[in-house]
């Protein structure tokens, strides 16, 4: 069992569609994702790095009879549509580029909005509690009830980190999570990560810049859709 | 999201319910108007034979109110006959086609509340001094035989100028005259009409459908040109009174039929006006009469004659006894029209069996195709069955605003769907179900639904209530709402020319189409006030005098439930497209 990566992606392989062009993005990349790990995706971009963590979050089935995404050893997308979205909901914390927090709602309402969707086995109390201390953790509790719109780029990746922190996911896929940010802030965000890492929660991030690639514990490169 | 646009798509939702609720409410307020109207006009039962009457009708009266079932029976003769109408401008003088009912008073009262329908309580002040002025001019000699030369011609004086400014302002002619005229002279006026005595006579002339004595006429209120409804649904008498029928007496001529079927010649007879009636049914106010059922009878030879010997007229062989066209029957507190027709129907049979043997003028046997004994609903099929017709139809087809408001929830949540692309993705990135994102738009959908309804609820219930005072506001609008309208719009032209400088358009646009509309408002008002206002509902058109206000709560129930549902069916497609959204391509979306 413990030789059984956490999160595993075999040959995957991935093609878009853009009317009656093909475009293979990833040719058959595999990788291997250990508890614990921090594992940067190095890529410039259009090398498919995001289509990586989209297809290891569950968020996009690869090409057909063309690589599996195993987490715990178990096939993602030989789950059931109920599964995939419980896997989505509570094994992965997804954080983006852009951050994509609901603009209608509140910092609070969105750390919470995982907790929410997952309801069914979340005591609300207790999510309520964690989304307070998470914020708290992030440094961004003075900033619970206002709008998105009305907070830094620092301070939304750090509630968009809470958010996906909310419902303890086992991994946490960060998608380009400074790339729209200083260089300071950005530092920032690496540091709120490290201290994650360091807590033992597994990270895997995607990034074009050596540099932010670094911070991880292993790093892979990916090149022309492989690693 | 633009929060306007939830509103924008309540009001809409609220303003298709209050157009349902209010136009099905007045229909179905005017069928039950025309419905329940009929039922206090005729009674609950009512036993028709033709033209050629029920003989000994006063028999089945009898026999019919000694059922406990039975509140009241009264008989009727009606026929159609020419009312000579004697409008005092002698160039109006015209006849009117009027329906003529003969009545007992006093039983038609017991059946249908004749006397609430009455129209002149007591007269006014204007009204008596113009019955003192007819009294007067009828009179005059015998009083002025009385005076003194000097009295005489101040009186006469007094008189002459009354009569010459009475049609247009009050001049208080009785105290004039109650100044000069001894107690002697004052008899000889009263005497003249009974009405001079106690005013609220005219009230029980109506009653009794006699004036001084002589059979008189209740004729509808809408017989009578002068009769003239206000804004606020009351009646005046047009030039001051002067026109008023009470003061005058119509010739009435109506068309006898032989037993054979044949012709017999008109018969004409001078009748007074004793008082007017309302029944709120515009139909039977503008053509129905009452006379006593007496005059009825010999005006269409229907009353108590000899039989004759067929070779020797001289000889009296029987007699042939008065006859009633109707006879109309009122059930007691609890008794539905269907168990009151089941009982009239064994009344009649017992009534006609009892007659066997007595007498050789047998009623019509129960087998007569001119004889029925109908309910009052089914004495009205032939009005009211149309406007049910009418009703349903449009129910059908406002039924297509239901359509409307689905397309209308369809376009704005197809609009808020693609606007939201992005948010729907990240929903599902974070684990969101696809029913989940369609409970979302659906419960969105409902709540519109719901609120719109509500809304639409509201204002149905607020226009349909106060419709009537609305209708008279149309008629004349009040000047605040032109001046009001005026200052938006000035205020709008304000705002294009502070906003337009900086060069936007949409503040142009809507500034000056608000400055369009509340100007065209206020000039409408303008226009409308100097039309001397304008008139939708008009009584003659749609038979009575007011506008049905009253909710009908079933149909504007299921008005709500239907404007909640087609919402839902409008969201649902928007809500589907987007439980399909693709995560990944959506948070691409921008």
């Amino acid at each position: 069992m413990s030789n059984t990566p956490l999160l595993q992606g075999i040959d995957l392989r991935k093609t878009y569609h853009l009317g009656k062009t093909e475009v293979p993005v990833l040719h058959g990349a595999s990788l291997e994702i250990q508890r614990g790990d921090w594992i940067t995706v190095l890529g410039s971009s259009g090398s498919g790095k995001s289509t990586l963590l989209h297809l290891l979050g569950g968020l996009d089935r690869p090409d057909k009879n063309s690589g599996e995404v195993l987490f715990q050893g178990e096939s993602v997308w030989d789950k059931t549509n109920k599964e995939i979205n419980e896997y989505r909901n509570s094994d992965i914390g997804f954080v983006f580029q852009f951050y994509h927090l609901l603009p209608e709602l509140n910092v609070f309402e969105n750390v919470l909005l995982p907790a929410m969707i997952g309801g069914r086995k979340t005591n609300n109390d207790e999510a309520r509690k964690r989304a307070v201390s998470l914020l708290t953790h992030f440094g961004i509790d003075h900033r619970m009830f206002h709008r998105p719109r009305e907070l830094s780029g620092g301070e939304r990746q750090r509630a968009a980190i809470a958010r996906a922190l909310i419902n303890t996911p086992k991994v946490l896929l960060a998608d380009e999570p400074t790339g729209n940010l200083d260089e300071t802030t950005g530092n920032e965000i690496l540091n709120v990560l490290q201290k994650l890492h360091q807590d033992g929660l597994t990270i895997v991030m995607v990034t074009h810049e050596q540099q932010i690639a670094d911070r991880g514990n292993v790093v892979i490169q990916l090149r022309n859709g492989v690693v | 999201m633009s929060r306007i646009i939830p509103l924008i798509a309540i009001a809409a939702v609220g303003l298709c319910v209050a157009l349902v609720i209010v136009v099905v409410s007045v229909m179905t307020g005017f069928l039950d108007m025309v419905q329940s109207a009929g039922k206090t006009l005729m009674g609950d039962v009512i036993i028709t034979y033709g033209v050629s009457g029920i003989p000994h009708y006063e028999s089945l009266v009898e026999k019919l109110e000694e059922d406990p079932s039975v509140l009241a029976a009264t008989p009727i003769v009606d026929g159609w006959g020419l009312l000579r109408m004697p409008y005092p401008d002698s160039a109006a003088k015209q006849s009117e086609t009027v329906q003529v009912w003969g009545i007992d008073p006093e039983s038609f009262t017991q059946v249908t509340g004749y006397n609430n329908t009455l129209q002149w309580k007591t007269p006014s002040k204007q009204q008596l001094d113009w019955l003192l002025f007819d009294a007067f001019i009828e009179n005059a000699s015998a009083i002025l035989q009385t005076m003194s030369d000097e009295k005489q011609q101040l009186l006469i004086d007094t008189v002459d100028s009354a009569g010459s400014t009475m049609n247009y302002q009050f001049t208080d002619l009785w105290s004039a005259m109650e100044e000069q005229l001894s107690e002697e002279q004052w008899k000889i006026i009263n005497a003249y009409d009974e009405r001079l005595q106690n005013p609220e006579n005219v009230f029980t002339q109506g009653l009794s459908l006699s004036r001084n004595g002589k059979a008189g006429i209740v004729s509808g209120l809408h017989v009578s040109d002068g009769n003239e409804r206000q804004q606020d649904g009351s009646y005046a008498v047009i030039r001051n009174d002067h026109w008023w029928m009470p003061r005058y007496e119509g010739t009435l001529t109506m068309l006898p039929i032989a037993s054979g079927g044949g012709l017999i010649e008109p018969e004409s007879v001078i009748m007074p006006f004793t008082n007017e009636f309302q029944s709120g049914v515009f139909l039977i106010d503008s053509s129905r009469i009452f006379v006593p059922i007496k005059t009825a009878q010999q005006l269409l030879h229907l009353d108590k004659a000899e039989l004759v010997d067929k070779d020797d007229p001289t000889i009296i062989v029987g007699i042939d006894p008065a006859r009633a066209t109707s006879v109309l029957v009122r059930g007691a507190e609890g008794v539905t029209a269907q168990e009151l027709q089941q009982i009239s129907i064994k009344v009649y049979d017992e009534f006609r069996e009892s007659l066997r043997g007595i007498t050789n003028v047998m009623p019509p046997s129960r087998g007569e195709t001119s004889l029925s004994i109908h309910t009052w609903k089914e004495q009205q099929k032939s009005f009211t069955g149309p406007v049910e017709k009418e009703r349903e139809l449009m129910r059908t087809l406002f039924s297509i605003i239901y359509l409307v408001v689905a397309a209308l929830i369809l376009s704005i949540f197809w609009a808020i769907v693609f606007e939201k692309t992005r948010d729907i993705g990240i929903l599902r990135s974070l684990g969101a179900s696809r029913a989940g994102i369609i409970w979302i738009f659906l419960r969105y959908g409902g709540i519109i639904g719901i609120l719109g309804s509500l809304l639409g609820l509201l204002l149905g219930w607020l226009i349909t209530k106060n419709i009537n005072e609305i209708h008279a506001a149309m008629g004349s609008p009040p000047i605040s709402i032109a001046i009001g309208a005026f200052i938006i719009s000035v205020a709008s032209l304000w705002v294009v020319f502070i906003r337009g400088r900086r060069g936007e358009i949409l503040p142009i646009v809507v500034g000056l189409l608000s400055a369009i509309t509340f100007g065209g408002i206020g000039g409408l008002v303008v226009f409308v006030r100097s039309q001397g206002g304008i008139v939708i509902w008009d009584a003659s058109v749609y038979y009575f005098s007011v506008i049905p206000n009253n909710i009908d709560w079933p149909s504007a129930s299921f008005t709500l439930v239907g404007a909640v549902l087609f919402c839902l069916l409008g969201a649902v497609i928007p809500a589907a497209k987007a439980a399909d959204t693709d995560p990944v391509k959506a948070l691409r979306h921008e």
